[in-house]
């Protein structure tokens, strides 16, 4: 299974704000645990869901910035307003709220229907890039920059 | 001590997560077990989100108790927002 939980970024403003989606399809394994015959998306998956979509928010300034891959550093505040069944389309939001050197703040939200989901505040730190591997590649944000006619090397505007 | 101190002393409670008794003007870093690598991160962020105070790199250096914190909010004339 891949730890990748954005399936697609809708709207981005490099360091300032991001709108994703995400479907969980019904047939992951987890469902069969959380919970037996009353399958809901895990709390923690939501938040990992947030906060990539926030990092992926990030990581399209990182060339100006120069600061590195961010990372989840800590979940300030989360809450989980409502179930989210499998297959349900999850509409994110983020905006950064803290942007320095070594850190960034987040606030983000997931909706289904027009339904608050979940919320929550998210603290990043920053990867030096020298510590990642060199091939590593974010496809769902190249996605979204080629075919909005940007690519990942600081031209964007 | 004054109420605004008594509030700045609420607020470093908050952020490393410490019970209120604990945390004295005298306390040291290293009497604070969450004054550590993000405990500092959420130091420096409170200080932008909630007094728009950005910490320089030798500022963060300088603070080595709660006294140097109240010293500083002071300095900046900092007052707790809600």
């Amino acid at each position: 299974m891949r730890f990748l939980f954005i399936d697609r970024i809708l709207k981005l403003e490099p360091g300032r704000s991001i709108e994703a989606e995400r479907v969980f399809p019904g047939d992951l394994d987890f469902f069969r645990d959380h919970f037996p015959g009353f399958p809901v998306v895990p709390g923690v998956l939501l938040t990992e869901m947030m906060g990539q979509a926030a990092a992926m928010c990030l990581n399209a300034e990182t060339p100006e910035k120069g600061r590195g891959r961010a990372i989840l550093a800590q979940i300030r505040s989360a809450s989980f307003r409502d179930w989210v069944r499998p297959d349900e389309k999850i509409s994110i939001k983020a905006e950064i709220r803290t942007s320095r050197p070594e850190l960034a703040t987040a606030v983000c939200s997931a909706e289904v229907r027009g339904n608050k989901v979940s919320t929550a505040d998210l603290l990043f730190t920053f990867l030096p890039m020298e510590r990642s591997a060199a091939d590593g590649r974010d496809e769902v944000l190249e996605s979204f920059l080629a075919s909005s006619g940007r690519v990942k090397d600081g031209s964007h505007g | 001590m004054t109420k605004d101190s008594n509030e700045i002393l609420a607020w470093v409670a908050e952020i490393f997560e410490t019970p209120i008794e604990k945390i004295r003007p005298e306390t040291k870093r290293d009497e604070i077990e969450a004054w550590d690598s993000l405990g500092i991160l959420t130091l420096i962020a409170r200080m932008d989100e909630d007094f728009h105070i950005l910490l320089t790199d030798e500022e963060i250096q300088r603070l080595r108790s709660v006294g140097d914190i109240i010293d500083l909010l002071n300095q900046r004339d900092a007052n707790p927002g809600p």
